[in-house]
């Protein structure tokens, strides 16, 4: 082994002679910042099925891009790096150690997955590299700060604010409902159950009957025949936007014509066009749902600024990406977030100046969250999007109605 | 035993079923085709389905073919790329091990989906169905025009294959060559492109199969691998070397799945059974194929293999 | 014949020492991510090492060892977590330091595949085929079907847990201090090359006989008293052992075990880079191994569109079958005559 400290002693006292000047400059202790770039990293599902969620790297990678054109965040230019992990938390694992140990990134930004993003978050956190803005509603992101000072919440409403929106809803709109539900069987669809459940606590509406589905599943036709037969009057949808859309199918091949909720995930106009069969469906009209950015596919924000912008840095800064995917809007908020802290965080960021910045968000001109929604944390209120707004699908598209809706645990 | 029965239920779950399992036939089907005939596993056969589904989409949405137009075109340019696939990249290495054609297949599914990803993206798309969605009722159960269409058309294909390979010549030099080959070759049969024509016909229905099931599932890349996997289930089941079992197979496999999934609950004293749970149906349906492959080793209706020494 | 077998042996132990020295000494040249990412190469070696005994040389065509490692890892995972995993009446709470496991993986996975192996008596080829895609595709739902002792779809979190060696600090083994990427290293090859002595050993002896026998002809290999049944089961519980030890291996790795990191692609995989790699001969078990880790790497390198990197993967395969019907160790075989003398080709 002698041979190898012969070599790191040698490579030590190289880095040092070469760190001398760099030390009298303007630099950082910490890697993955220079005075002229800052390098953000990050795992998303580039291949396997879920190849669909990468549009939210994305369209992060093209804001920053439009960001680094009109020169960037106090001098530096944002350099955004993605590897695939193919929705394996075992390649979420490998990536990012990649992406910390070789690559030397500053940050782990908008990682996608819940199982993905726990995964690595022991790593990060014994290295104290910032965890910032995980791609996932999970609960557990911003509940679990005092275990984890490295990892931010999500971007988005949590899973159990949002089921609990839907919830209290119901509560004070239909007392005495009968929910079925059919969820995806992973953290993300439990949380949304277990929120709904909080939010309908106290109250006479009760869960008739809950069906759980795999990812791995090719329909959920029979679970949605079992939640027909239990005989509710409303029915819940925390699914991903294909088994959405074949919910809404089944429930209307089956004569089903239940009050129906669609979780924000699947919720883009794009997706409830699909699942109302070409406007031959009547189960999608009334559909409910919760929304917190601007849907690029409605209508109603055809001349709206944000989205113009949206359409705009796709178009420059993308080319080939499908505007109509709203995960590419998702991007861009979150981005835009990023980019907020990073200005905050001063002339010189480290590390922990960003992730104190985290704690202290107040950022309420979003160009691509809809006009209301304040992206805000405090030192105890780690959940940076903690409203939404319920919208109802009418004639082929999303009518917002009532006030927003703050969650309050 | 107290077991719930409504029979507008069990006609349900027996109807949809049935229109599952076509799928899961017509696909069966097109394995058993090319295993009779080339003798090989064709495990890329779901992916060359959902490419050949998108095919269609593209040439309905944005070609603007009208449904039945685009339905015959992609029949068409599937069989083309079957036989393309067989020439090329299988029958180089037709005569190489197992596990060397296996690997090829494999090799194939990522082409496809990748392709099929790279082109068309991994968003969910609709897939317009030729039948109405609207569903009729008969006796309490409410049976979807779509379902009986579905099968209708499975059972349409099925009977027109089983009339080429049984009343036209090159049925029949079909069946030939993949009997004995060296006999065929002896009386003039062009076994090579006997075995590309076997690739074209599967592919054709696993087309159909793909056309088929997207109203229902949706188009996305993934759509036919859950699917695939209960096609092989069906093949196994009626026996790989038996054309009729694919089919048997295929709409028992549909059927059984659905009863399994709705009735399988057995609450009694100490005894608690509870088979419904939907992330059993796959599992269940390959430890079936296991169960039977156990009692009957070729299958429900396949020929015992015999070795010779 | 047998004044043969000593020159064979030697050199077969003289390559044997010259491995184990580029493998005692690479870490010193190459950055630690690296070591970690060789590491991993030691994993997939030992777990192809395992397939090959069942495919190369037993012919029975696995499309399940995915299914095997996971087995492993969650034995090793449930044996040294603190997540108040139960079975029965027993909690498990870093009961074991997680090295000692990996006996017990092996153990476990061992005799899963002893299980399967008997009703898999039954099928052979093509079925046999089937019905290990079968079990690898099944598995990660029965694996999250029993939460309360594999930790459901949430799965176990590893890290930084007492029974784990290291993960990211560094380890103490006799007198040095080592970083933990080249500990898990040395930790694999150790491993690795110590279950490719004992596969040789294993190999060229009666059993390995047997197992060619049952390869080459079924019904010659009956009827010269080789039971079938016996070696067939044999084979199937040795191969899924060496998948186990490769599963714990892989967990301590990763710090993580949940049923999404046992995919189907994994069994896939393995199976591809035995074949592409080249069946049945050593030096194709490496490149194996380094196709099982580098490749899906090497094709993002090309392109990053969703979908690009399985079609260059995808189109590599094929053109390598085709070109390569003896996998690329084939290629190496008629570049290097030396090699010819070394390796354990079966015959």
């Amino acid at each position: 082994m002698s041979g190898k400290l012969a070599l790191t002693c040698a490579a030590l006292c190289v880095a040092l002679l070469a760190g001398i000047p760099g030390a009298f400059a303007r630099g950082n202790a910490d890697p993955g910042i220079t005075p002229t770039s800052i390098l953000l990293g990050g795992t998303a599902p580039l291949s396997g099925s879920a190849s669909a969620f990468s549009s939210v790297a994305r369209g992060a990678e093209a804001y920053f891009k439009y960001v680094n054109a009109k020169g960037g965040v106090n001098g530096r230019k944002i350099d955004y790096r993605y590897l695939d992990d193919a929705y394996n938390p075992a390649q979420t694992v490998q990536a990012t150690r990649q992406l910390v140990e070789s690559d030397k990134v500053f940050a782990i930004f908008n990682s996608v997955g819940t199982e993905h993003n726990q995964a690595i978050q022991s790593y990060l956190n014994q290295l104290q590299v910032p965890q910032l803005f995980p791609a996932s509603g999970s609960t557990s992101f911003g509940r679990d700060f005092a275990k984890y000072p490295w990892t931010t919440a999500g971007f988005q409403p949590s899973y159990q604010a949002e089921g609990w929106i839907y919830g209290k809803y119901l509560a004070r709109t239909k007392p005495g409902a009968k929910i079925a539900v059919i969820f995806q069987n992973d953290d993300y669809g439990k949380d949304l159950l277990a929120g709904l459940k909080q939010g309908i606590q106290r109250s006479t509406v009760k869960i008739a009957a809950a069906e759980p589905y795999e990812v791995t599943a090719s329909d959920v036709q029979s679970q949605i025949a079992k939640l027909k037969a239990s005989g509710a009057d409303t029915l819940m949808i925390f699914a991903t936007p294909r088994f959405a859309i074949q919910s809404f199918v089944f429930a209307n091949k089956l004569g089903w014509k239940p009050l129906i909720f669609d979780n924000i995930v699947s919720s883009a106009s794009s997706i409830m066009t699909i699942a109302s069969e070409g406007g031959r469906s009547r189960s999608v009209e009334g559909a409910l749902s919760g929304v917190f950015l601007k849907d690029p596919t409605d209508p109603k924000w055809v001349n709206d600024p944000g989205v113009k912008l949206y359409r705009q840095i796709l178009k420059a800064y993308a080319p080939g990406a499908n505007w109509k995917d709203a995960y590419h809007g998702y991007g861009m908020a979150v981005a835009y977030t990023m980019v907020e802290v990073l200005k905050a965080a001063g002339k010189n960021p480290t590390r922990a100046s960003v992730m104190a910045q985290t704690a202290k968000l107040n950022v309420v001109s979003n160009p691509f969250l809809l006009p209301g929604i304040v992206a805000k944390t405090t030192a105890t209120e780690r959940f940076p999007i903690e409203q939404a707004q319920l919208e109802r699908w009418e004639k082929g598209k999303w009518i917002q109605f009532g006030a927003l809706w703050g969650y309050r645990a | 035993m107290p077991v719930a029965f409504a029979f507008s239920e069990l006609g349900q779950q027996v109807v949809s079923g049935l229109a599952s399992g076509a799928v899961y036939a017509a696909l069966a089907l097109a394995l058993v085709i090319i295993y009779r005939s080339t003798g090989v596993i064709n495990f890329a056969q779901g992916e060359m389905a959902m490419f050949a589904t998108y095919i269609a989409w593209t040439l309905d949405v944005n070609h603007g073919f009208p449904f039945w137009g685009a339905f015959f075109a992609t029949l068409a340019i599937s069989f083309l790329g079957g036989v393309v696939i067989q020439r090329a990249v299988i029958a180089p290495i037709q005569g190489a091990s197992v596990l060397t054609i296996v690997i090829v297949t494999i090799g194939l599914i990522l082409v496809l989906n990748g392709l099929a990803t790279w082109i068309w993206t991994g968003e969910v798309r609709a897939f317009d169905s030729p039948f109405p969605t609207r569903t009729v009722d008969i006796g309490g159960v409410a049976i979807s025009l779509q379902d009986v269409g579905t099968l209708g058309v499975v059972l349409g294909f099925v009977v027109a294959l089983w009339a080429f390979f049984r009343f036209t010549k090159l049925g029949l030099a079909l069946r030939a060559s993949a009997l004995n080959p060296e006999a065929s070759r002896l009386v003039g049969v062009r076994v090579g492109w006997m075995l590309a024509l076997g690739w074209g016909l599967a592919a054709m229905l696993g087309a159909v199969a793909g056309m088929l099931a997207a109203p229902t599932v949706f188009l996305d890349p993934q759509m036919m691998q859950a699917i695939l996997l209960y096609a092989f289930a069906a093949a196994v089941l009626g026996g790989i070397d038996s054309p009729v079992g694919a089919i048997v197979g295929g709409l028992l496999l549909g059927v059984g799945l659905n009863l399994i999934g709705t009735y399988a609950k057995l609450d009694l004293w100490f005894i608690h059974i509870d088979l419904t749970a939907a992330e059993l149906r796959l599992p269940l349906a390959l430890l079936l194929i296991l169960a039977v492959l156990l009692v009957r080793p070729a299958g429900l209706l396949g020929k015992p293999e015999v070795k010779r020494v | 014949m047998s004044h043969r077998l000593p020159s064979r042996t030697a050199s077969v132990v003289a390559l044997f020492v010259a491995a184990t020295a580029v493998v005692l000494v690479l870490p010193a040249f190459v950055s630690e991510f690296r070591a970690q990412q060789f590491a991993y190469v030691g994993i997939y070696l030992i777990a192809l090492v395992g397939l090959n005994i069942l495919t190369g040389y037993t012919g029975q065509i696995s499309l399940g060892h995915g299914a095997f490692m996971a087995v492993g890892a969650y034995t090793t995972a449930i044996l040294i977590s603190d997540q108040g995993l139960r079975i029965g009446g027993h909690t498990f709470a870093n009961d074991l330091k997680d090295v000692w496991t990996i006996p017990l993986a092996a153990l476990v996975a061992g005799i899963a595949g002893f299980l399967f192996g008997v009703p898999a008596l039954r099928l052979s080829g093509l079925y046999l085929a089937l019905a290990t895609f079968a079990i690898a595709v099944s598995a990660p739902a029965v694996f999250k079907k029993f939460e309360t002792f594999t930790g459901g779809g949430t799965g176990i979190n590893l890290f930084g847990i007492k029974g784990l060696t290291g993960s990211i600090s560094g380890v103490h083994v006799f007198g040095h201090k080592l970083a933990f990427y080249d500990w898990l290293y040395y930790l694999s090859w150790t491993i690795a090359l110590v279950l490719l002595a004992a596969a040789w050993l294993l190999l060229r002896g009666r059993i390995g006989r047997a197992f060619r026998a049952v390869r080459d002809s079924e019904s010659a290999a009956a009827s010269s008293g080789v039971s079938l049944a016996t070696y067939k089961t044999l084979a199937f519980a040795i191969s899924a052992a060496y998948a186990g030890v490769a599963g714990a291996l892989y967990a301590i790795a990763n710090t993580y075990v949940n049923p999404d990191t046992f995919p189907i692609t994994l069994s896939i995989f393995l199976l591809v880079g035995l074949v592409v790699g080249g069946l049945g001969t050593l030096s194709g078990l490496i490149v194996g191994a380094v196709l099982v880790q580098f490749l899906p790497l090497w094709s993002q390198e090309v392109s990053k569109s969703p979908g690009a990197p399985a079609v260059v993967y995808g189109v590599i395969l094929i053109a390598i079958m085709l070109a390569l019907p003896g996998g690329v160790a084939g290629l190496l075989r008629r570049v290097l005559p030396l090699a010819r003398r070394l390796y354990t080709r079966p015959r």
